[in-house]
């Protein structure tokens, strides 16, 4: 099945992207992104419906306009308003949902379009996406591993990371960039409605073995590649739709995590010394 | 405060600071000193002001007016590498599996690449520089599974770790135990004799103020008063700094107590 250039361009696009959200996600969850992550991967379907609207044969680049600037949006209204985050991001989701829809019914023939960019069309990546999903990957990863202990320490705690010199408003700014851009490149491989899980459920089936940073990475990134891998293998032999396929791969192995805490004790073990005191 | 026989300039020199947050005025002009070398305690009600004048000391509050001075310089980020701070708790929560030893790893230049190097190498640069704390045994444990005294001590050898010479600490025993609020304070009083570096502590607990602390201030948007705890903890002063009667006693077991009523 993978001698045809589609197939192997889809797995291409999957075994980059499931690693690179699987390491993005252990700060996603960590730092409560989860919900930040639906909303950019929502707007993005304003991105692809003015695309469509423009008559472009690819609307990534507004899909990723769009997103980043749903992004900038959220971080100036925090800052200009006293509304929680919360409120903010479910404003911006509906907001720019409702104008990608209504954008799209203007349109003749949007349905499939709209279901191409729901749930996903891998199969349909063009080579020049396959390159620019690996440009990304390089830089996005280079740059989370060279601000990776400012970014460890501003997760555990933003003042203690300012008083350390670490460029706080700079690396929050540059982290959101950067995973609003991944947000919108994973939207061809699951769709926007699945996106958020290939972000967070690799980490918290980490987590859920880990002890330790280093580890939870390792395992999120393995989760992430393991899930694209065994999904988009599985869609074609199978006839299934391959971004679904990898959220159940990754859903799949979430559930043999809790599985194996249960059986090894580990739950018991972390409890246990969650309770020890000095 | 006097200081004879001190040559450096003070570590700290608030001057007339005024912090505004929205329409109240927190600070209405502060002004106090803390000679190199003391350690110092900063108490007051909640919002008197004491955590926002912590947060103007490390450059993360605006200030309105008045100024700022750190051994004799204006704030800034070169001269924030020598402050140390110690927040109450991290934000972090369990869906982040961050070891005690790889927090630590965040602050040295020599385990800057700890992602990538043994737990081995990691361990002999940190114990190097935190031998009296004690905190070796915690190395393994995800930070979020510590007790409030567990946190407190990995927090603290965090910031030593960059040798400061000034270490800030907001209310650091807010969620520790009695017993663990003991043996806080005397591992305090032990890195400051040892370490001889400036502390300041915001703290609630006026008894631990009164046992270790050189030098109190009493704030509440003003300096209301200070001195040696000894003559901070009586009655008029601690009733202009709290707005109600507050009284010391001796208690046989624990020493000088304080009461709120």
């Amino acid at each position: 099945m993978f001698t045809e250039a589609y197939m192997l361009r889809a797995l291409a696009v999957a075994l980059m992207l499931g690693p690179l959200c699987g390491l993005l996600g252990v700060f996603v969850t960590a730092r409560r992104l989860a919900f930040f992550s639906d909303t950019v991967a929502h707007s993005a379907l304003a991105g692809v419906a003015i695309g469509v609207w423009l008559g472009l044969t690819d609307p990534t680049l507004p899909m990723v306009g769009v997103s980043l600037g749903v992004a900038l949006l959220l971080l100036w209204l925090k800052e200009k308003t006293a509304l929680l985050t919360d409120t903010l991001l479910a404003l911006l989701l509906s907001t720019s949902v409702a104008f990608g829809v209504v954008v799209f019914r203007l349109q003749k023939g949007y349905r499939a379009d709209l279901e191409r960019y729901l749930f996903g069309d891998i199969l349909s990546v063009s080579p020049t996406e396959v390159w620019v999903t690996a440009i990304i990957a390089i830089v996005v990863a280079a740059a989370l591993f060279s601000r990776f202990n400012a970014l460890t320490l501003l997760t555990a705690h933003e003042e203690l990371a300012h008083v350390s010199g670490v460029r706080v408003r700079a690396l929050n700014i540059g982290f959101v960039l950067a995973l609003t851009v991944v947000v919108a490149l994973s939207i061809r491989l699951v769709g926007i409605v699945l996106v958020t899980s290939l972000l967070v459920v690799p980490a918290a089936t980490a987590r859920n073995l880990s002890h330790t940073l280093r580890r939870q990475l390792l395992l999120s990134v393995t989760a992430g590649l393991a899930s694209a891998a065994f999904g988009v293998g599985i869609s074609y032999p199978l006839n299934l739709p391959c971004g679904p396929a990898i959220v159940l791969a990754c859903a799949t192995l979430f559930v043999g995590s809790v599985a194996v805490r249960q059986i090894t004790g580990f739950h018991r073990r972390e409890k246990r010394e969650a309770g020890g005191s000095w | 405060m006097a200081s004879p026989g001190t040559i450096q300039p003070p570590a700290i020199e608030l001057t007339d600071v005024r912090v505004r947050l929205g329409e109240l005025a927190v600070l209405r002009g502060v002004t106090l000193t803390v000679p190199t070398g003391q350690l110092v305690a900063l108490i007051g009600p909640n919002g008197s002001g004491k955590t926002t004048l912590l947060r103007a000391l490390l450059g993360l509050q605006a200030i309105e007016g008045g100024e700022i001075r750190l051994w004799g310089e204006a704030l800034s980020p070169r001269m924030l590498k020598r402050v140390g701070y110690v927040p109450q708790r991290l934000q972090l929560d369990r869906g982040f599996a961050l070891s005690v030893r790889e927090f630590l790893a965040l602050k040295l230049e020599a385990t800057r690449n700890w992602l990538w190097q043994t737990n081995r190498h990691t361990d002999q640069q940190l114990r190097g520089n935190l031998a009296e704390l004690g905190v070796e045994a915690l190395f393994d444990r995800p930070i979020a599974g510590l007790s409030g005294g567990q946190l407190q001590r990995v927090l603290i050898a965090f910031s030593l770790l960059s040798q400061p010479e000034l270490l800030l600490l907001d209310e650091p025993t807010a969620g520790v135990d009695t017993p663990g609020e003991q043996s806080f304070y005397e591992l305090i009083s032990t890195i400051h004799r040892q370490r001889k570096i400036t502390i300041v502590l915001v703290s609630h607990d006026l008894s631990m103020v009164h046992r270790h602390a050189s030098w109190v201030y009493a704030l509440n948007g003003v300096i209301c008063c200070e001195g040696t705890p000894t003559e901070v903890m009586n009655a008029e002063s601690l009733k202009q700094a709290y707005g109600i009667h507050v009284s010391p006693y001796h208690h046989h077991h624990h020493g000088n107590t304080i009461h709120v009523h």
